[in-house]
């Protein structure tokens, strides 16, 4: 899993500027190429041109809908995330840590954890009906497995030569806990709590698209129906926008509260 | 032995809880009103097609997301100007979840399955193509300046140094992509099952059991069926690592 977050760091430094330069001339080039295929395209149905959808979002940011629609997407994303981290974290330290625990929630965990967070759906709609919890459940469902497997990999990763020398100074097990095997699984934890928003930002989509009276999958779905693809397309860019942001503000959050394993995590 | 009995506590617990829970009301399903109807469901032969629809799709945009992918992140992976210039389109687009696009998708290729496979082949194509490119990258350089100083010619540097060296990285990646194109058809059918008519597949199948025929039995067979799949998906893929390139310990 590690290969897939840690190759895009960029190389940061010097090129930066020039990093943005480049950034911008390839998307400039793929605007135009949009831009042309628009024009080719006689549909505006179809491949509505760059700029509909530029005048899309800037109508939808000015009426207030766009920030509306954002704000109760990532609450959901906040929420569920905050539910998925209090209950998976002291779990998978517990089952990382303890033969015990580890016997009693390896075989569940295992059944459960294939089964998709989406295939909850329709479970979800005859449960909950449309609302508010429908989106939460599926959101929680699916942050929760890769933060419990992640952090208890984690947890019994920890060097053992640091325990028996916590042991040896004479700390409770408890202060152990809390000053050796939680430091030392703190990386690992942030890479799957990373993992963890990403997947269930894609599920927050599915679930909106399908059960929710709001949010921005919602959105999406609304203005389909209303086959105005210039304000899908700039929902849609709202949506990858958002998430981008929230893996960066993850990795910035790592890079504070871990520097010591920024060499390792960020290659 | 004891410790068998304390690996099967928690799911035989949470059965029996299921069981008692849910035997207060007609509808809900129970473990044995589902054990028989899945095999109602096995039976007639509507599971095993529902999955063999859903697995098809799954294939085919997968096998599309791979052949793009692949020569891309090699390409990408070996020449660094490729990859400058192209980057900022991978982290752009990779961040939009393949379920967000799903209504263009829509509009564009209709409900069948034209787009059940694109939405596949788009989820598919990211981790295998940022796997492609870190594998190419890791390559040792001085395995490649050991190939370049026997004067071997690009086509053989790369079948006897890149692709050995990097295959192991690729095929992690198509474990991952894997994986999220099976969550990704599930998404897709369901969605257009919601919208629209018919297009098979065990996704509309779950629809089909919660919107017409409200047979909870047949949905938690269908989520089972689902776990099951992707279990099998991914250990099928975790062995083919194991027997094609044994010398890669990921």
């Amino acid at each position: 899993m590690s290969v897939v977050s840690s190759t895009n760091a960029k190389a940061a430094g010097p090129t930066r500027l020039g990093g943005v330069l480049v950034y911008l001339r390839t998307m400039a080039l793929f605007v135009l190429a949009w831009y042309a295929g628009s024009l080719l395209v006689p549909s505006k149905l179809l491949l509505p041109s760059p700029l509909a959808v530029a005048a899309a979002l800037r109508d939808t940011a000015l009426n207030g809908e766009l920030f509306g629609n954002a704000l109760i997407s990532l609450a959901r994303l906040s929420a569920s995330m905050l539910a998925a981290v209090v209950i998976a974290v002291p779990l998978g330290l517990l089952m990382g840590r303890s033969r015990l625990w580890n016997d009693l929630l390896e075989l569940p965990v295992e059944m459960l954890r294939p089964i998709a967070g989406i295939a909850w759906i329709p479970l979800a709609l005859y449960l909950f009906g449309i609302g508010h919890r429908l989106p939460l459940f599926i959101m929680f469902y699916t942050a929760f497995f890769p933060l419990l497997v992640g952090t208890a990999a984690g947890a019994a990763a920890v060097d053992r030569r640091l325990i028996a020398a916590a042991r040896t100074m004479g700390l409770s097990r408890s202060t152990i806990m809390r000053r050796v095997i939680v430091p030392a699984a703190l990386p690992a934890i942030l890479v799957s709590a990373r993992l963890a928003v990403a997947a269930s930002w894609t599920a927050v989509v599915a679930a909106e698209l399908v059960g929710a009276p709001n949010g921005l999958g919602y959105a999406i779905e609304y203005y389909r129906s209303m086959l105005s693809t210039p304000t899908v397309m700039a929902f849609i860019v709202t949506i990858g926008l958002l998430g981008f942001l929230t893996d960066k503000g993850l990795r910035q959050l790592s890079r504070v509260l871990t520097p010591w394993a920024q060499t390792g995590a960020a290659q | 032995m004891k410790r068998v009995a304390l690996r099967l506590l928690v799911p035989v617990l949470l059965l029996v809880g299921w069981q008692l829970l849910a035997s207060g009301s007609v509808q809900a399903p129970r473990p044995s009103t589902v054990l028989e109807a899945a095999i109602a469901m096995v039976r007639t032969g509507d599971l095993l097609s529902g999955l063999a629809t859903s697995l098809g799709r799954v294939f085919a945009g997968f096998a599309i997301a791979a052949c793009l992918a692949v020569p891309l992140g090699i390409a990408m992976g070996s020449m660094p100007t490729v990859e400058r210039n192209l980057d900022p389109l991978v982290e752009t687009f990779r961040p939009i979840a393949a379920l967000a696009i799903l209504p263009l998708v829509i509009l564009w290729l209709g409900s069948g399955s034209g787009a059940a496979v694109a939405i596949v082949a788009y989820a598919a194509f990211f981790p295998i193509l940022i796997n492609a490119i870190a594998g190419v990258k890791r390559i040792e350089p001085s395995l490649m300046r050991a190939a370049l100083t026997m004067g071997l010619t690009p086509l053989t540097r790369m079948r006897v140094v890149l692709l050995p060296a990097a295959l192991p990285s690729i095929l992690v990646g198509m474990r991952i992509g894997l994986g999220i194109a099976w969550t990704a058809i599930i998404a897709a059918e369901l969605a257009v099952g919601a919208k629209s008519g018919s297009s098979g597949g065990i996704g509309q199948m779950m629809f089909v059991f919660y919107a017409y025929s409200i047979d909870l039995n047949g949905m938690v067979v269908c989520m089972i069926a689902v776990g099951i799949v992707a279990f099998t998906l991914d250990r099928a893929l975790r062995w083919a690592l194991a027997i094609t390139v044994p010398w890669s310990r990921i």
